[in-house]
C-alpha cells in the first residue's frame, strides 16, 4: 500500500517561531460553520476559497481559519485502473475526485485546504472523533496539509453546541495515539481489496460465456450479511407446516364472560382436541389457583446508534440507513449528540440539568422535566460503553428552523428516551388464573400497569398493553359457555426486516455501527434482496451459492468477525495494521484462486440468475391471447419506445399493446376484471393512475 | 443431472434446494398422520400444496410428487 495523494509543501518549519493562523479542519461544512460561530461568537467572516466556504475570525489575538471536507475526500483505488483485471493486491490513496466521477467536489475541497495550509502555523483536527472521522482528519492533515498528522492538535466534542465547542477548543490536546486512524485506513484498504477482487471475479464470470457484463458485488461484510438472509430464506422456502389444535373455552361468572385456553397450548392430535371439547362442553370450571405477581420494569437504557436504529424502525418504520442520515442532520443542527456511538451510558461529566432545562422549555416535555428536576432522580445507564462518545442524547437546544416529519419524530424519540431514563421503574401486576374442568386444565392471563413510571415519559413509544384479568377468585366456579377447537399450523420463520437484520449483524459482530445500515441498503440496491420483509432474489441466491461452494470464507461470519477483532486491536494500539492487511490478502488470494479455477461454473450460475431477474423485471402477467406466454414490457430496438409483447412471440403469438412512454410502470397484483389483460400503475405525473394495457378493453379508462 | 422440478443442475434427480425440501416433506408426513389419525400420502401432498404456510420449494416438490 502506498500513498499517491500528493502532499503539500511544508511552508512552516516550527509553528512556535513562525507566524500564521490556526487552521481548523472539520469533517462537514455545517460543522465548520458551527465551530466558527461558537468560537467567534457569531462574528466570523465567510469567504470563498477554491469554490468552498471558509470562515475566519480572530480570538484572543489569534487568527483562526475554519475549513471543511465533505466526508471522505481521499479514497483507496487500484493504480492499474484495469477494470477487467483481478486479482489486485496493490492499492493506493488518491483524492476521491480522481477515482469517483461523482466526487468532483472533493478536488475543490482538497485544493482549498492545501491553499489554506500554506499560510497556517498551527493545525487543529476537528473532525468527528471516531474511526471514520479520525481517518478523514488524518488523510487531510497528511496529504492536503503537508504531513501535519502528527503535530496537529485535536478538538474532541460530542455535540455541536456552542458550549461544548468552546469547552473543547479551550482544552485542545495534542493528537495522541493514531490507532483509530490506522485502523480506519486499514479497514478501507481491506474492504477495497475484498470488494474489488470478488466483485470483478463475479461480474466477469458470465463474460467467459460471451454474455453481458453486469456489476455483481460482494464484500467482506456484504457476504455474511447476505448469508444471513439466504439462510432464513431457505428455511422459509423449504418449510413444511405441521398441524396442531388450539382449544379455547368461553366461561361465565356472574353474567360476565371471559376466555381461557387449554393449558396444553398446542394439542398435537385432532382426536385429543375433540376429546377435550366433548369432555368440557356444558361443564363447570373450578378456579384452582389465582396467582398474582408484581414485576418491575426498568427504564430502557439511553440510545446507542444500533438501539436508535432498531427502535426507530419498530416505532416509526424508518429504515436504519435513513435513521442514521436523519440523526447526522440532527447532530449537525446541534439538536442531538454525535450519533455514531456504541455507548448506552451518559457520563457524569454531561450537564444533564442544562439539557433538561432546555427541554423543559418545550411544552410537550415540560411536565416530565418538572417532575424529573423535582425528584432529583438520576438517569439509567446501559451496559455498553464507547470511549469516544456518550449515548445519543438531546442537547436541549431548540430547532432554528422547522424540522420535516421524520426528523421531528426521530428527535421526539431521542428526547423521550432520554427523559424515560430518569423515570422510576414501572410496576405491572400479572394475574395467572388456573381452572379445572373435569380434569382438564385451562389458563387465563391478565396484566395491568399499576404504576407507569418511566412509561409516561416515553409516551407512545412505551407500547403499554394491558389485558383485563378474569373476574374470578380461587375456589370459585364458572360455567363453561362454549369450547372451540381451532385447527392451526406451525408458522414458517419470519423474514428479516431492516431492523431485525441490523440486530443480527450487531449480535454476530459483523460490520461497524457506522456501516451496517449502508450495507443493508447495498443489498437492496444490488438487487440481492427486495421488499420490507427482506426477500432474497434469485441473483442473491446465485451469489451466495457460488460463494458457499467456491469461496466459503466470503459468506462466513468467522472471517469478517476475525478481521473486526484484529482492527479493534489496531484501534487500541495493540496490533499493526500491516499485519491485518497481509492476513486478509492471503485469505483473499486463496478464495480468489478457487473462484478463478471454477470461473465457468460460477459464470453459468450468475448468468442464469441475471437472465431470470431480467425476465421477471418486465413481466406483467399471463398472456390472455395464447394463454401460455407472459406479457412483458419490451423496448423496440428501432424506435426505442416501450410496448407490451408476449414471450411467445417467437412461437407466433402477436399479442401486443402500446404503453405510455413517460412515467414509471408498476404491474398491479390482479389482471383487469373486464378483459383479463394485465393492469399497470403509471406514476411520474401529478397523480399515479391505473391502466389496463389492452387497447380494446371494454372498461379502459384513467380513473 | 437436471433437477426434475426446476431443471437446475443437481447431484441426483433433484437439485440441492429441492432435495432438502423433499427431506422436509418426508419428515413431516408422520406428524400429519399422527395428528389426523390417518392420512394417505396423496392427501398429505394435497394438503401441503394448499397450505399457505408451505414454502415454495416444498410446494414445488409436493406438486411434482403428486403429478408423478
Amino acid at each position: 500500500m502506498t500513498d499517491r495523494a500528493p502532499q503539500s509543501p511544508q511552508v512552516w518549519g516550527d509553528p512556535a517561531v513562525s507566524g500564521g493562523y490556526t487552521l481548523v479542519v472539520c469533517e462537514k461544512p455545517d460543522a465548520a460553520k458551527r465551530v466558527a460561530d461558537a468560537l467567534s461568537g457569531g462574528r466570523s467572516a465567510a469567504s470563498q476559497v477554491e469554490g468552498t466556504t471558509v470562515f475566519s475570525f480572530a480570538k484572543d489575538g489569534e487568527e483562526f481559519v475554519v475549513c471543511s471536507a465533505q466526508g471522505h475526500v481521499y479514497g483507496v483505488s487500484d493504480p492499474a485502473e484495469e477494470r477487467t483485471v483481478y486479482p489486485v493486491f496493490d492499492v493506493e490513496w488518491y483524492p476521491l475526485n480522481l477515482v469517483e466521477e461523482e466526487s468532483a467536489s472533493a478536488g475543490r475541497r482538497i485544493a482549498a485546504i492545501r491553499k489554506l495550509a500554506a499560510g497556517a502555523a498551527r493545525f487543529v483536527n476537528a473532525c468527528d472523533f471516531d474511526v471514520e472521522g479520525e481517518t478523514i482528519g488524518f488523510n487531510l492533515l497528511r496529504y492536503a496539509c503537508g504531513g501535519k498528522e502528527k503535530g496537529a492538535l485535536r478538538a474532541r466534542f460530542s455535540t455541536l453546541t456552542e458550549e461544548d465547542l468552546r469547552r473543547s477548543f479551550g482544552s485542545l490536546e495534542p493528537q495522541a495515539a493514531d490507532g483509530l486512524a490506522r485502523a480506519g485506513r486499514a479497514r478501507h484498504v481491506i474492504d477495497f481489496l475484498w470488494g474489488i477482487n470478488l466483485s470483478r471475479a463475479l461480474s466477469q464470470s458470465p463474460l467467459g460465456l460471451g454474455h453481458r457484463f453486469r456489476t455483481v458485488s460482494v464484500g467482506r461484510v456484504q457476504g455474511p450479511t447476505l448469508g444471513f438472509l439466504a439462510k432464513r430464506e431457505r428455511e422459509i422456502r423449504e418449510f413444511v407446516p405441521t398441524p396442531y389444535w388450539k382449544v379455547t373455552g368461553v366461561f361465565e361468572k356472574d353474567g360476565r364472560e371471559f376466555s381461557a385456553w387449554y393449558a396444553e397450548e398446542k394439542v398435537r392430535t385432532k382426536a385429543q382436541a375433540e376429546e377435550v371439547r366433548a369432555a368440557c362442553r356444558g361443564g363447570t370450571a373450578v378456579v384452582v389457583a389465582v396467582q398474582r405477581s408484581q414485576v418491575q420494569v426498568s427504564p430502557p437504557p439511553p440510545f446507542s446508534l444500533g438501539d436508535l436504529q432498531k427502535e426507530a424502525y419498530r416505532a416509526l418504520r424508518i429504515p436504519p440507513s435513513r435513521t442514521l442520515q436523519i440523526a447526522e442532520g440532527l447532530y449537525l443542527a446541534a439538536l442531538i449528540s454525535y450519533p455514531r456511538t456504541s455507548s448506552q451510558k451518559l457520563p457524569p461529566s454531561l450537564d444533564l440539568r442544562r439539557i433538561l432545562g432546555g427541554l423543559g422549555r418545550v411544552r410537550a416535555y415540560s411536565d416530565a422535566v418538572e417532575e424529573i428536576l423535582k425528584s432529583g432522580s438520576r438517569t439509567v445507564q446501559g451496559a455498553r460503553s464507547d470511549p469516544a462518545h456518550p449515548a445519543i442524547h438531546p442537547t436541549g437546544e431548540r430547532p432554528q428552523r422547522p424540522l420535516d416529519g421524520q426528523a421531528a419524530s426521530l428527535l421526539d424519540l431521542v428526547v423521550r428516551r432520554f427523559l424515560a431514563g430518569f423515570g422510576p421503574p414501572a410496576r405491572r401486576e400479572l394475574v395467572d388464573v388456573s381452572m379445572d374442568v373435569g380434569g382438564h386444565r385451562f389458563k387465563a392471563l391478565g396484566s395491568r400497569t399499576t404504576f407507569p413510571g418511566w412509561m409516561d415519559y416515553y409516551g407512545r413509544y412505551a407500547g403499554r398493553r394491558d389485558q383485563e384479568p378474569p373476574p374470578v377468585a380461587e375456589g370459585e366456579r364458572a360455567g363453561v359457555v362454549s369450547v372451540t377447537v381451532e385447527e392451526k399450523f406451525e408458522q414458517r420463520p419470519p423474514r428479516y426486516n431492516q431492523g431485525s437484520l441490523l440486530e443480527k449483524m450487531e449480535s454476530e459482530g459483523i460490520g461497524t455501527k457506522a456501516t451496517r445500515a449502508d450495507m443493508i441498503s447495498t443489498l437492496l440496491s444490488r438487487g440481492y434482496a427486495s421488499g420490507d420483509s427482506l426477500t432474497v432474489t434469485d441473483l442473491g441466491f446465485a451469489v451466495v451459492e457460488a460463494m458457499e461452494k467456491y469461496a466459503p470464507s466470503v459468506v462466513s461470519t468467522e472471517l469478517t468477525r476475525h478481521v473486526e477483532e484484529m482492527l479493534e486491536g489496531v484501534e487500541e494500539g495493540a496490533g499493526g495494521e500491516a499485519d491485518v492487511v497481509r492476513e486478509t490478502v492471503r485469505t483473499a488470494a486463496e478464495q480468489l484462486a478457487e473462484l478463478f479455477a471454477n470461473e465457468g461454473e460460477v459464470g453459468r450460475v450468475i448468468d442464469a440468475a441475471i437472465a431470470g431477474e431480467a425476465s421477471k423485471a418486465g413481466a406483467l402477467g399471463g398472456c390472455p391471447v395464447c394463454k401460455s406466454g407472459t406479457l412483458r414490457i419490451v423496448r423496440s430496438r428501432t424506435t426505442k419506445k416501450r410496448f407490451v409483447g408476449c414471450s411467445n412471440y417467437p412461437s407466433g403469438c402477436r399479442a401486443s399493446a402500446p404503453l405510455p412512454q413517460r412515467g414509471t410502470l408498476r404491474p398491479a397484483a390482479k389482471p383487469c376484471e373486464k378483459c383479463s389483460w394485465p393492469v399497470v400503475y403509471v406514476s411520474g405525473g401529478r397523480r399515479p393512475w391505473k391502466l389496463c394495457v389492452n387497447p380494446d378493453c371494454p372498461g379502459r379508462s384513467k380513473p | 443431472m437436471k433437477c426434475a422440478v426446476c431443471g437446475r443442475e443437481g447431484a441426483g434427480k433433484l437439485c440441492q434446494r429441492h432435495a432438502v425440501a423433499k427431506e422436509r416433506l418426508e419428515a413431516a408426513y408422520p406428524l400429519w398422520v399422527r395428528a389426523y389419525g390417518r392420512m394417505s400420502w396423496g392427501d398429505y401432498l394435497d394438503n401441503v400444496i394448499r397450505n399457505v404456510q408451505t414454502g415454495p420449494w416444498a410446494k414445488e416438490v409436493a406438486e411434482a410428487l403428486r403429478d408423478s
